[in-house]
């Protein structure tokens, strides 16, 4: 891709190799599919450092199983931070439009929010931090791809956004 | 009567939005933690309203059961009570982190949830979210309640349709004692990025609820609005 005659920035950062440094925590509540799909996809299932993929629990549950769940993004976010690594968050456009009830739209929506805030914090040292949104239509490696890519950036590329995949959200409200 | 609950209403924005909504409701249920809860309430009843104060906190099952005891039919919830636990997230405290989300997402969803059943005809819910929620630094676990509430919001606004509508305020930097606690010069270079050159005032944001908790924004459910001074475009 060229714009102008410049090689843009994600032909200077290719993403990462697959199956060599992205780490999706053991611990968290990773819906089965994506958990599988990116398993499949070569990312390594561990506490190790590393560009590091955060699935936010898309099934309803009550209050108290919502904030523990929350509270292993946070502990796993937190460290992934400290590390400096590269952080891609996996959620469900239909939960931050509220479609799949209260506690997983609490759940998607705050860490969207709080992308967007770790984003701000990690900008000088050139760490991004993004959301990837998908429907229940989209292809797992859809969400791989893009989580895969999203890893990979550097300073130049987008920080503090969410991709939302498969057009779900047009003509619905903003994030 | 029309009943109306306001969490957080001791002092600052939520005892503003109280004020403000003796105006509009014959019967106004306060609840705070704070024991100066006590002295609020006879400031407005002081406008004729009926007020019942509730000293209870809401990140227990006893204080929502303390408020729903006191309540009858609702016509109006406002959730503002919040708190913060600043801290950029590589020096965040997992207990601060549990204690803000507690506070400021489980409670409001907490209190929801223990009134079903007991909205009056064409009620209203309004959550307190935060310009923070479109991302600040130094709170993490603040914008993480404050989008949740913003999830709540929405998924109130389809689950309880067409009686109950939803709605989330996100107030910008307002005139607070909260804000009194913010060095002068961090006052003054945040206020420098404020289109309208200022912080807001409490009534403000307490205009905007009552508009949200009135029939005339009968149409609109499950939106977020902003009010910062416009902060959230520079």
């Amino acid at each position: 891709m060229h714009l102008h005659g410049q090689a843009t920035s994600l032909e200077r950062r290719p993403p990462i190799a697959l199956g060599t440094v992205a780490v999706m925590h053991a611990h968290l509540d990773v819906p089965a599919d994506l958990r599988a799909g990116f398993l499949a996809a070569g990312v390594v299932e561990s506490d190790a450092g590393g560009p590091t993929v955060i699935g936010v629990p898309e099934a309803g549950s009550d209050w108290p199983t919502t904030l523990d769940a929350l509270t292993t993004v946070f502990t796993t976010t937190k460290a992934a931070a400290i590390a400096g690594s590269p952080i891609v968050f996996v959620v469900s456009s239909d939960a931050l439009l509220g479609r799949t009830g209260p506690t997983p739209a609490m759940a998607a929506n705050g860490v969207v929010s709080a992308a967007r805030t770790l984003a701000a914090e990690l900008r000088k040292q050139g760490v991004p931090v993004n959301c990837v949104a998908r429907s229940a239509a989209t292809p797992v490696d859809a969400v791989v791809r893009w989580t895969l890519l999203l890893l990979g950036g550097g300073p130049d590329d987008p920080t503090g956004e969410v991709v939302q995949l498969g057009g779900a959200q047009i003509g619905k409200a903003l994030s | 009567m029309r009943t109306a609950i306001v969490t957080g209403a001791a002092r600052g924005i939520g005892k503003e939005i109280a004020r403000r909504l003796t105006r509009d409701f014959e019967h106004l249920v306060v609840v705070d933690l704070s024991p100066s809860l006590a002295d609020t309430a006879l400031e407005l009843e002081a406008s004729g309203a009926q007020v019942t104060p509730v000293e209870a906190d809401l990140t227990t099952d006893a204080g929502i059961a303390a408020v729903v005891g006191a309540t009858g039919t609702v016509a109006a919830v406002v959730n503002n009570a919040g708190i913060t636990r600043d801290a950029r997230l590589v020096n965040m405290d997992e207990s601060d982190f549990r204690a803000v989300l507690e506070a400021n997402l489980g409670a409001p969803h907490r209190l929801v949830n223990a009134l079903e059943g007991r909205w009056a005809d064409e009620a209203t819910i309004v959550n307190i979210s935060s310009r923070a929620y479109l991302g600040n630094f130094g709170q993490f676990n603040y914008s993480m309640s404050k989008g949740g509430v913003v999830g709540l919001t929405r998924a109130l606004a389809i689950a309880l349709a067409p009686g109950v509508r939803a709605n989330a305020v996100a107030p910008g930097l307002t005139a607070t004692d909260m804000v009194e606690t913010i060095p002068e010069d961090v006052i003054d270079r945040m206020i420098s990025s404020i289109p309208l050159g200022r912080m807001g005032t409490p009534s403000e944001i307490a205009e905007v609820v009552a508009w949200l908790s009135s029939p005339a924004s009968s149409y609109v459910t499950g939106q977020v609005l902003v009010v910062g001074g416009g902060r959230s475009l520079t």
